[in-house]
């Protein structure tokens, strides 16, 4: 008898107030973008981790034109076989998606023959593709950054949030037309390997140690921390709290000064990014440097900085020394099948790029679309910049049309959906993992590998509530060695500068801006991802013990307790808990 | 009786199986593979067809086990195939054909520069090898025999051996006449073992025949062959030789040489040999290259049971005691030497 979770606690005659259920006004390929609906209940779906705080109106953008467009859309055109991407459902403001099969034979094996001849092509050609989809996406981007948005009219900014919404669109067009052949040749090269009798934790290490664009900024704040202690700023970073600091240096004057000037540079080049993953409602460092200072302030915090170069050249020295103690124990023809599977993966390497596309697409792609929201709400007057967040796409379409006054009435509707907004954050932590039908095992290879939604999590969820004395979790081993710390239970990356360097972050899940932390942690732990979730990919990188897919670690372990976590073998045990930690 | 005795290198190799049973006349036929075998001779299935004549065992034989009906209960053909046993065991040979083996004997101490050289004496049936080779291992070896009243006694053990009670009761269901399966019996030097094992060269699982796969503990063979230790695992590419996995295991039980009772015995291993390992790389090759040179003799793929012996030097070949077709073989699954991409993906991602 398969576990069924309800979904009644998400289905409401209103959702964001001042907006009937039905969410199908954006185009979509499969399915639409929906609240849940109790047939929903059939099928199984699981907790996003992308987006921790929930989304705004605006924010749901996202889902129109990522899942349920794009993702999609790319599987019917480089079709999945047995898959036709992502759709989702709302839990009030919260994102739960879930995979759509095909189920007919027929369909499956001549969607088979199509990617049979669809895929080698693409991945011997993947650098090149590559290169023209990023240049693609710098271009557009090149001419949204060029915009002066204050010398646009209402009609012109509302031209400008259209034009902004397609690039967004099509940018995650690009995004699933690779992820889902890289990641198709790469669990069909982890399998291999696992079937030619090789050790897979040994596996996600052939492909490790080639520099991302998101690692590239990660050294250039390490350079800005080396800066500020040889300018003797120390003293400035120690006495403030990350949100002040930006002040309290240019109140300093003399060497700090300098060194804003130093740290500015550094916000033009990598400062286009944003605290989360696709977000419109997140501002990018050049916006809110708080992050990056925030960051740099713990950096300095360490006694030593960081060795890029030793890391790097360790994680080379380690990824050869793999590759060859793989080959070592195979046939000369299990070799050369290993050898032209090795090279057609670092060709179009998908641990790689699923690291590097994030400056491209996830971390900067929604800022177009905020700044002319952001410049329509100062044209009708709003009360905040971000109130328009808040608007629904057609309410924004109406009021910067000139067809809809931006009146009393929706005034009031954006304060009821900033509470409604707070209200589900504060739900957050406590929302079920997964809710619908619990399969039995889930056969996808996305969801599997990116997700973590192994048999090991769902059976963790199913037993969620039965447990809460246990002291021992296990998840997979997604970077080894064995790490042991105070733990911080972190739910989003505002978060973030409550790690102290040596502690161990629990947490969901991790998004490239959780990256630097991974400089400074002593282990970290999340509840969902594999062995190609952005935290194991960066632990691996940054040699930080890490295990993933633990299912509720961030409800059974709390604030301040003492744990030890094996990366190697998956186990997380709790050494000492907080006397008043749980509640 | 000329043809009582047949020495394995010097029977005819057209002759050999039916002269010698299945086991020795393989042995012999393997002369022609240029392996490295052991001295002996076989006590020839027509030694055994007089012997049997001679001695009037046909009346024991079709008096007790002719009552038998094809439906025999397990306790009644136990009982049954025992007093068989007993009386073949008991029956004196004729004093020509007990000369004639001690006189071989004598010859083997001889050709060792021995006295009274250990042996083991080996069953060798006519046809237990065959197809399906319903009676492997079934029939009686004495491993150590030494001196020739001992080797005389072996050999009626060995005949006797052929009316185990699971031999008759499969004889009884097939409709088959012991008479059709006449036992010859193998007498041959005791090779002084360090070390001893089995090896395929095909993978006796998945069939891959790509590799060479060892199987080695300490001493005699006679405990990895019956299951009765875990030994060490080894994998050699057959293309280039490389040794592609060593696994050590922990060898609990070893067949030694119990020089009180003049026996080989199954004994605990001493814990300083529990977990080291067995072969060094230059025996591996040994060990390799013996079975691949079984394996091109017969041309398909063949295991083969091997003995290491204790004052063998670096260089010098393993001596091969036995060889037969691999039969536990899965058929090996056509596996692809090129990556696919796209064969991959339907074959591991979407379970195709």
């Amino acid at each position: 008898m398969a576990t069924v979770i309800p979904v009644d606690e998400f289905i409401t005659d209103e959702w964001y107030p001042g907006f009937k259920p039905g969410y199908t006004h954006a185009p979509w390929y499969i399915d639409p973008v929906q609240t849940f609906r109790k047939e929903d209940e059939e099928n199984f779906w699981f907790l996003d981790f992308h987006w921790p705080r929930g989304l705004t109106p605006m924010g749901l953008i996202w889902n129109e034109d990522g899942y349920n467009w794009s993702s999609q859309l790319a599987a019917e055109q480089m079709p999945l076989p047995p898959g036709r991407g992502i759709t989702c459902r709302l839990g009030g403001t919260h994102t739960y998606g879930s995979p759509l099969p095909v189920n007919d034979v027929r369909e499956i094996g001549q969607r088979a023959r199509r990617l049979e001849r669809m895929l080698p092509p693409f991945l011997q050609n993947f650098d090149e593709i590559w290169g023209h989809m990023r240049e693609e996406v710098n271009e557009s981007w090149d001419y949204f950054h060029g915009v002066d948005l204050s010398a646009l009219s209402l009609a012109d900014l509302r031209e400008n949030l259209i034009q902004a919404r397609q690039y967004h669109k099509r940018a995650f067009e690009i995004h699933f037309q690779v992820m889902y052949p890289l990641l198709a040749n790469y669990v069909g090269f982890y399998s291999m390997c696992t079937e030619l009798g090789l050790d897979p934790g040994q596996i996600g290490k052939f492909l490790q140690g080639y520099d991302t664009k998101i690692m590239e900024t990660d050294r250039e704040l390490w350079r800005l921390t080396t800066a500020a202690r040889a300018a003797g700023l120390e003293p400035v970073f120690a006495a403030h709290e990350a949100g002040g600091i930006r002040a309290a240096l240019a109140a300093h004057g003399g060497s700090a000064s300098t060194w804003l000037t130093t740290f500015d540079d550094f916000l033009q080049v990598y400062g286009w990014r944003t605290e989360g993953s696709c977000d419109i409602a997140l501002p990018s460092w050049i916006e809110d440097p708080t992050p990056a200072l925030g960051m740099i302030k713990t950096f300095l915090r360490k006694d030593r900085d960081h060795d890029f170069e030793a890391a790097r050249n360790a994680a080379v020295e380690e990824r050869e020394a793999a590759v060859d103690a793989a080959r070592s124990t195979l046939t000369l023809d299990e070799q050369k099948l290993f050898d032209g599977g090795l090279a057609s993966c670092r060709a179009a390497n998908f641990p790689w790029w699923q690291d590097d596309h994030n400056y491209y697409i996830d971390l900067r792609i929604s800022l177009p679309m905020r700044w002319a929201c952001q410049a329509i709400a100062d044209r009708i007057g709003a009360d905040t910049q971000d109130d328009t967040l808040y608007l629904f796409w057609e309410e924004i379409m109406d009021v910067s049309g000139g067809r809809r006054p931006y009146d009393a009435g929706l005034r009031s509707l954006v304060e009821q959906r900033k509470q409604y907004f707070d209200y589900w954050l504060r739900r957050r932590p406590n929302l079920p993992k997964v809710v619908g039908t619990i399969p039995e095992s889930v056969n996808d290879p996305i969801l599997i590998e990116i997700f973590g939604l192994n048999s090991h999590f769902l059976r963790a969820v199913e037993a969620a509530g039965a447990n809460s004395t246990v002291k021992t979790l296990t998840g997979v081993p997604a970077s080894k060695g064995l790490g042991r710390g105070v733990a911080r239970v972190l739910h989003n990356a505002d978060e973030l500068h409550r790690l102290s360097p040596g502690e161990v972050l629990v947490c969901e899940s991790t998004s490239p801006n959780w990256t630097p932390a991974f400089a400074k942690i002593a282990a970290c732990v999340c509840d969902g991802g594999g062995t190609l979730s952005h935290a194991a990919i960066v632990g691996r990188e940054y040699g930080v013990p890490t295990v993933t897919a633990v299912g509720l670690a961030t409800m059974v372990i709390a604030d301040g307790d003492e744990v030890e976590v094996n990366g190697s073998t998956g186990q997380v045990t709790v050494l000492k808990q907080m006397p008043n930690g749980r509640g | 009786m000329p043809d009582a005795i047949a020495w394995v290198d010097e029977v005819a190799p057209d002759r050999a199986i039916g002269a010698c049973g299945a086991k020795m006349g393989r042995l012999a036929e393997l002369l022609r593979a240029g392996v490295s075998l052991p001295k002996g001779f076989t006590v020839t299935v027509e030694a055994y067809r007089q012997h049997w004549a001679r001695a009037g065992l046909d009346e024991v034989t079709e008096g007790t086990l002719g009552r038998l009906g094809p439906d025999a209960g397990p306790a009644e053909v136990e009982a049954a195939a025992a007093a068989v046993r007993a009386e073949v065991a008991r029956r004196e040979m004729s004093a020509d054909l007990a000369a004639l083996i001690a006189d071989a004997y004598e010859e083997l101490s001889s050709r060792c520069f021995e006295i009274n050289v250990p042996t083991a004496v080996r069953s060798s049936a006519i046809g237990e090898d065959s197809g399906t080779d319903s009676f492997a291992g079934i029939f009686d070896s004495y491993l150590g025999v030494s001196g020739p009243d001992r080797v005389l006694e072996a050999v009626r053990h060995c005949w006797a051996s052929l009316f185990n009670a699971r031999a008759v009761s499969y004889r009884l269901r097939s409709g088959t006449h012991h008479r059709d399966m006449p036992m010859a019996v193998g007498v041959i030097e005791l090779i002084h073992a360090r070390a001893s094992g089995v090896a395929f060269s095909a993978h006796p699982v998945t069939g891959k025949t790509d590799r060479i796969v060892i199987e080695t503990s300490w001493g005699w063979g006679e405990a990895v062959v019956q299951g009765l230790v875990t030994p060490d695992h080894i994998e050699v590419g057959k293309a280039d030789g490389r040794v592609l996995k060593y696994q050590v295991a922990a060898k609990n039980v070893v067949s030694a040489f119990d020089y009180a009772i003049g026996r080989v015995v199954e004994t605990a291993m001493p814990p300083r040999l529990v977990e080291r390992r067995v072969l060094d790389d230059e025996q591996i090759d040994a060990v390799a290259a013996a079975v691949l040179a079984v394996e091109r003799h017969y041309g398909y793929p063949v295991d083969v049971e091997w003995v290491l012996d204790r004052h063998r030097r670096e260089g010098e070949p393993v001596c091969v005691v036995q060889a037969r077709p691999v039969t536990v073989t899965a058929p090996a699954a056509a596996a692809p030497t090129e990556w696919n991409p796209a064969a991959m993906a339907a074959k591991y991602v979407f379970g195709r």
